[in-house]
């Protein structure tokens, strides 16, 4: 596991050269962070070959906008991340998804989030299972359904019949948690 | 230090990073980070452990992924450095084009428009030109009518003419020129007669008889002996061309006589009626 520090100066050189299009940063970025993005997109859109384009059109946005990202305001894995979590959802929500995905539309998102675990399990094996465990379901679902399944809160509120409060209490805890097992 | 607590324990930091705020509320954020360094603190671990999260759920892409997209990113690449310019061009080409096809269109209606005056000037010009033809033809058919008629009369007469002039030319051809019997009147005729072949012709153009009306026809007779014979009946009119006219032959004559005689002519000549007179 990489420090935080460590990643840290690396960003900002990173961030420069992706602001000055050397296509090194996006190379070292791929490599960084392409899994992790990947992991998120597949969430979403339970598609591989589909969620790859997606990843692809992530980077090529990361490319695009990198004027955009202002590393005052959040780490750049939060930005890729708000890219890539964007570019699904407007994926999830088009027309001709949702007509190729008739049994896996947003209504349904939420019966696929524990089987998604399941391959989640087989394909990244690494404190997997401890980081599960430390996660109560009821955050977990809250917090996965927001990261994971392009859920506004609203929506994830509407969908679990809970109220706001709660959902954003939820996802709060969830990253309390989070902190305890990652610290 | 309640309020940043408070702030933090609402979960809208979780939103923040989570991009579910308007952009209203994401400045509200930012303020509030820049004026709470704990709330930026929270903000920066919220986002450390989400980013954590997503790498113990990363799902590793396909090996050649990543050649993929950095192809697609260098072309992206080249199509970027050059995109704001071929763009500026397109967007700029599309109205010129538009611009130009109605320039065109333009120039083609006007020169159209230039092409059809002088044509249908031509045409109106072609069509008087037409009728001015058909009237010259007209005429010309009209004078070649004149022309073929006259050529017609010509040869006839030239035809006469060389009978006249073989009729000169022959010694049995005799001239009779026929006198008028009244003292007072210009009348004249000539008759030529051959004496072997017995033919008789009346020279028309040396003739001077008054013309006849619808009931009489002037006869002519040839005395024979004393005796009058009749040659045939003629007509004087004002428009005849006919130059010789074929009579009745005679085998033998004294002299040749005219009278003014009923139409369709007499037995014998009418006495008083007796206008020219002339000896063979």
């Amino acid at each position: 596991m990489a420090p935080t520090k460590k990643i840290s100066l690396p960003e900002e050189e990173l961030v420069r050269k992706l602001k000055s299009k050397d296509t090194t940063a996006i190379e070292a970025l791929y490599n960084m962070y392409s899994a992790a993005l990947l992991g998120i997109i597949s969430r979403i859109i339970q598609h591989d070959e589909i969620a790859e384009d997606l990843l692809q059109e992530t980077f090529i946005r990361i490319w695009n906008s990198s004027d955009s990202y202002d590393n005052s305001k959040g780490r750049l894995f939060t930005w890729m991340m708000n890219i890539a979590r964007n570019i699904s959802i407007d994926k999830l929500r088009s027309k001709d998804f949702r007509n190729a995905n008739k049994n896996q539309g947003i209504e349904n998102n939420v019966d696929f989030i524990d089987a998604q675990r399941e391959i989640t399990f087989n394909a990244d094996t690494l404190g997997l299972k401890d980081m599960v465990t430390a996660l109560k379901p009821e955050f977990k679902i809250v917090l996965d359904m927001v990261y994971f399944k392009g859920y506004t809160h609203v929506e994830a509120a509407e969908e679990l019949e809970l109220p706001l409060g709660t959902v954003k209490t939820r996802i709060r805890m969830a990253i309390i948690e989070l902190r305890k097992h990652f610290n | 230090m309640e309020e940043p607590r408070n702030y933090i324990e609402s979960g809208i930091l979780e939103q923040y990073v989570l991009d579910q705020l308007s952009d209203q509320e994401k400045v509200k954020v930012e303020e509030m980070a820049e004026k709470f360094p704990e709330i930026k603190q929270e903000i920066a671990d919220i986002e450390f452990f989400l980013e954590k999260y997503a790498t113990h759920h990363a799902v590793s892409p396909s090996n050649n992924l990543e050649d993929k997209i950095l192809v697609k990113l260098r072309e992206a690449n080249i199509t970027t450095s050059h995109l704001p310019k071929k763009e500026a061009h397109i967007v700029k080409l599309n109205p010129n084009e538009d611009q130009s096809k109605i320039r065109n269109l333009r120039i083609m209606l006007a020169a159209s428009i230039a092409l059809l005056i002088p044509a249908c000037i031509a045409l109106y010009s072609a069509h008087n030109e037409l009728g001015l033809a058909k009237d010259q033809i007209a005429s010309l058919s009209l004078d070649k009518e004149k022309f073929t008629s006259t050529v017609s009369q010509i040869t006839k007469d030239n035809s006469y003419l060389n009978q006249l002039l073989e009729m000169k030319q022959d010694p049995n051809w005799k001239t009779v020129n026929l006198a008028s019997t009244k003292s007072d009147a210009q009348s004249k005729m000539t008759v030529y007669w051959h004496t072997t072949g017995k033919q008789v012709m009346m020279d028309n153009s040396k003739m001077s008889l008054p013309a006849n009306d619808s009931t009489h026809q002037y006869q002519l007779w040839a005395l024979v002996n004393g005796k009058p014979v009749d040659l045939g009946v003629f007509d004087v009119k004002p428009d005849t061309t006919q130059i010789l006219i074929a009579m009745k032959d005679i085998s033998s004559a004294n002299a040749f006589a005219v009278s003014l005689e009923k139409r369709g002519g007499n037995v014998t000549p009418t006495g008083d009626q007796i206008l020219l007179m002339g000896g063979v």
